[in-house]
């Protein structure tokens, strides 16, 4: 696996001899792969130049940001994007901020509030870049997935720099398809570096006005942190309902009025995570809310842009619930628990404790579609998940899903997990029987298809897109150096 | 048990990248997000908090590999605990303990730095972890002090290596006597029967060596009867306080940071605070002071069988929330005239001077920049000063000041106690 003296070299010659490393011993830390060699460029010229000898010594790379996860073929040349961590511009008139990959969502979203404005914080966290494409809690007011994405900086598999949209044709950033060349559907199949081949260097991304504060008053020591008062002009309540049809009714609504900041269905056991300071905690809570709620729900954060205005969301929200025969859950009405569920779902997504605490690890089926819909499947899926409960695989989480509307509409995000011990062989091949027969599932009763499954068994369903998007593929990266697998954040 | 203890743990890493970052609640801008120094500095995954226990549970599992890349990987870290505080905010594991028993694991293979082993022949030699010049007790001639050893004493300061020795830090014993003989404070100092009270050399690998020290120190303190000891250093700190307590040897002895005696003695009004200092401040947190120094938790158990990873008896992590963080913020509110204000990073997630782990002798430059990033956050504050509670970090803080010709000056808490009482 390891790079010829000269190949070591050539890279060397670009990033210099401290940020280019093949000792085995540090692959651990890059999920546990051989890779070739890690390298760590600095700026987009140097990116150019790795993948320009990538091409050269027809070796495969592979571009990372913080790196939660991903897969890869042994033997890659693996780009660790940290030291490209600079925000180039936060531009407040045009409404948008262009960032290099490894600034964090915590750091941008820290500088936006300052300013009075926001940013889509995506659901894998606020570790994560702030250029992720993806879906997080805030989707109803920040959208998600690639509407966020304005103009991009792209090496392309052959390195050559590629400005799309209004950079192409000005230095401007304010817009991804023009004036100026729009790859919309090919840059934006996963930003940052996720199934696209190539590198992304710098993407603009769309911000929004924030009605918060400059900074969450927040207090206390860690992990017990609470807010030393609830901004006057937001509240945070999660509701439960006495069927999922009546919570469908009470989201859409909901959108219709444009009224919720945050709208995000968590799972009882979702908002147990939240609270909790520890597994101990989670279980225990987990137990008690499960008695409180009468049935599915969704958490709302309402934020008033004038006191007038907030007066008008809390009354249309309560009509809302009550119209749907919609309770609120008193232990999130305690301000010390709605003032932390409320920071921790707007700055955090909330994402770590819900995911890897409780069992190590997570598998997931998430599809963006007709919430409807995707909500019938969900609950097939969430009742799926009861055996491997009972038998104590997966972690109990009552056979839950979530979700949220996108842009107050209708078509928005679902997704379920199951968290279970990845040192547990029995578990971790019941959770990947049960991923493979619900995604199967999905697929075969029409209800969506799972694009990260079986690509053969569904492409031609879908007009062959896997066949077409093979070309793309090859037309763009004729050496085959950006090889494909899953999203990486 | 050792690194092996820790296999459960370093498995649980899901490579988040958490403990890059201060919590991410914290996160106040761009400047001054990173909370850990290695990742910082070196900026390869594996230096990172998460990265060292996927590194550590893969060696347990496919064999120990040293490398020269490995050996500057362990050893350039100040052990400064704050990856596992960030961790921790979400997750249940532990981070900072098997990043400290790896390096263990590292020294008993003979897997050591050259530095590091230079400044442990010292110690095993002279029970000093810096050089010695003269006799332990020498700062405090013409004090009058007791001594411990001889003595009967309420109250036994334990002065330790640095203080004791470098001719810039003895200032800070002088100060700390000052101040407790004027609270009235029956004490004393063991003199030449003082030795090393071990911290560094743990944190530096050598468990035998820091095992040594505290079995002579224990053995000193339960012969002169004494029943409080006071450090006014944060390694000497969490020695006794801590690591003690973590191996069995401390018993009932109380330990107390010198912050956390003024900080009493001037609530129970037998310390007065009178003299103004007319300066604006800002305090560092001593790592071994705040996150590190909270007390061991005692605790054997299993994991519960089952989905989750819930335990019997339920296990407590030690998360970085029950350090000494008010007390000196309560002294250095209480002196007239002093100006007070927090830098971006504290408490908890306080980013580390430098010094720590040994990093100061094994690798300078990297405790020197490690030392002018928290420089520049405390300058960014509008502070004159920059004020501590430990020698170590006054030590680092004021050669990296020397470094940038940075006008900002560097103090530890007891100076400027010793100045509102004069």
């Amino acid at each position: 696996m390891a790079l010829s003296k000269e190949i070591y070299a050539a890279f060397q010659d670009v990033v210099g001899e401290e940020n280019i490393c093949d000792d085995p011993v540090i692959m651990p830390s890059y999920h546990s792969t051989e890779h070739a060699a890690v390298i760590l460029p600095g700026n987009t010229a140097e990116v150019q130049a790795i993948v320009r000898l990538c091409n050269k010594y027809k070796l495969k790379m592979r571009a990372v940001c913080t790196g939660w996860t991903g897969m890869f073929p042994p033997g890659i040349v693996y780009l660790d994007l940290r030291r490209m961590n600079r925000i180039i511009e936060i531009n407040e008139k045009n409404m948008y901020a262009v960032v290099e990959p490894y600034v964090i969502t915590a750091q941008l979203q820290a500088e936006l509030m300052k300013r009075g404005l926001h940013m889509n914080v995506k659901g894998a966290g606020a570790n994560c870049a702030a250029m992720l494409r993806g879906h997080g809690h805030l989707d109803q007011t920040t959208s998600g997935d690639d509407r966020n994405h304005l103009a991009i900086e792209w090496v392309t598999p052959e390195g050559n720099i590629v400005k799309s949209g209004s950079l192409g044709s000005s230095d401007e950033w304010f817009c991804g398809d023009g004036p100026g060349p729009s790859l919309r559907a090919i840059l934006t199949s996963a930003v940052p570096p996720g199934v696209t081949p190539g590198v992304f260097t710098k993407a603009a991304l769309k911000i929004y006005h924030w009605p918060g504060p400059k900074q969450f008053p927040v207090q206390g020591v860690s992990p017990d942190y609470s807010l030393s008062e609830i901004p006057k002009n937001m509240m945070a309540r999660y509701y439960s309902f006495p069927s999922v049809e009546k919570m469908w009714q009470a989201e859409i609504r909901l959108g219709e009025n444009e009224i919720a900041f945050e709208l995000m269905g968590f799972n009882v056991a979702m908002v147990a995570a939240n609270i909790a300071k520890n597994n101990e905690e989670e279980e225990v809570l987990f137990k008690k809310l499960s008695q409180e709620v009468q049935g599915p729900g969704f958490f709302v954060i309402l934020a008033g842009n004038s006191a007038a205005d907030f007066e008008y969301k809390k009354m249309a929200l309560e009509q809302i619930v009550k119209d749907a025969g919609g309770k609120s859950l008193k232990s999130i009405e305690d301000p010390r628990t709605e003032g932390i569920i409320m920071c921790q779902c707007v700055r955090i997504s909330a994402s770590i404790r819900e995911t890897f605490r409780p069992g190590g690890a997570f598998s997931s089926i998430p599809v963006m579609g007709q919430r409807d819909l995707t909500i019938r499947w969900a609950v097939g899926a969430g009742k799926a998940k009861m055996p491997l409960i009972e038998k104590g695989l997966i972690v109990d989480d009552g056979g839950g899903f979530f979700g949220w509307g996108v842009e107050q509409g209708h078509l928005g995000k679902t997704e379920i997990f199951c968290k279970f011990d990845p040192q547990n062989p029995e578990a971790k091949a019941a959770v990947e029987a049960w991923s493979k027969e619900q995604s199967a599932r999905a697929f075969n009763e029409r209800y969506f298809a799972v694009l990260m499954g079986p690509v053969d068994q569904m492409g031609p369903g879908l007009s062959n897109f896997h066949l077409w998007w093979k070309k793309i593929q090859q037309a763009i990266d004729p050496n085959g150096i950006s090889p494909e697998a899953g999203a990486l954040v | 048990m050792g690194l092996e203890q820790y296999k459960g743990d370093m498995e649980m890493c899901c490579r988040c990248s958490a403990c890059k970052f201060i919590p991410l609640q914290k996160v106040a801008g761009f400047q001054f997000a990173n909370v850990c120094p290695s990742i910082s500095r070196f900026n390869f995954h594996s230096y990172s908090g998460g990265g060292r226990v996927n590194i550590g549970a893969a060696m347990l599992k496919d064999g120990f590999k040293y490398s020269d890349k490995l050996l500057h990987i362990v050893y350039n870290c100040q052990v400064c605990g704050a990856c596992g505080v960030s961790c921790n905010y979400a997750m249940d594991m532990e981070v900072t303990e098997p990043i400290q028993q790896f390096r263990i694991k590292c020294v008993e293979d003979g897997k050591t730095s050259p530095a590091l082993d230079k400044v442990i022949a010292g110690l095993r030699q002279q029970g000093s972890m810096v050089p010695v010049a003269g006799k332990r007790g020498d700062w405090a001639s013409g004090l009058n002090l007791k001594n411990a050893a001889r003595e009967k004493v309420d109250v036994l300061y334990h002065v330790g290596c640095l203080t004791s020795y470098d001719k810039n830090m003895q200032k800070l014993a002088r100060a700390t006597a000052k101040i407790l003989q004027k609270a009235g404070v029956n004490f004393g100092i063991a003199g030449d029967a003082e030795t090393c009270c071990g911290g560094r050399a743990y944190q530096m690998g050598y468990k035998e060596d820091f095992l040594n020290q505290a079995k002579k120190n224990m053995a000193m303190i339960k012969e002169a009867g004494v029943k409080t000891v006071v450090t006014a250093c944060a390694d000497g700190y969490q020695a006794f306080k801590v690591l003690y307590d973590q191996y069995g040897l401390k018993g009932n002895l109380e330990v107390l940071h010198i912050s956390e005696c003024i900080d009493s003695l001037v609530q129970s009004g037998k310390l007065k605070l009178s003299r103004k200092v007319d300066l604006a401040v800002t305090y560092h947190d001593p790592c071994r002071l705040g996150r590190l120094g909270e007390p061991w938790i005692h605790w054997e158990g299993k994991k519960k069988p089952g989905d989750r990873f819930v335990f019997d008896p339920p296990k407590i992590y030690r998360r970085g929330s029950h350090g000494v963080y008010e007390p000196p913020r309560n002294v250095l509110k209480s002196i007239p005239g002093l100006k007070f204000g927090e830098m971006t990073r504290i408490k908890e997630y306080s980013w580390c001077c430098g010094a720590g782990g040994g990093v100061s002798d094994s690798n300078p430059e990297f405790a020197g920049w490690t030392a002018q990033e928290r420089l520049e956050e405390a300058r960014s504050t509008g502070a004159e000063a920059i004020v501590t509670a430990c020698p170590w970090c006054e030590r680092t803080f004021n050669e990296a000041v020397q470094g940038s010709g940075s006008n900002l000056k560097v103090y530890d808490i007891v100076e400027l106690v010793e100045q509102a009482i004069q």
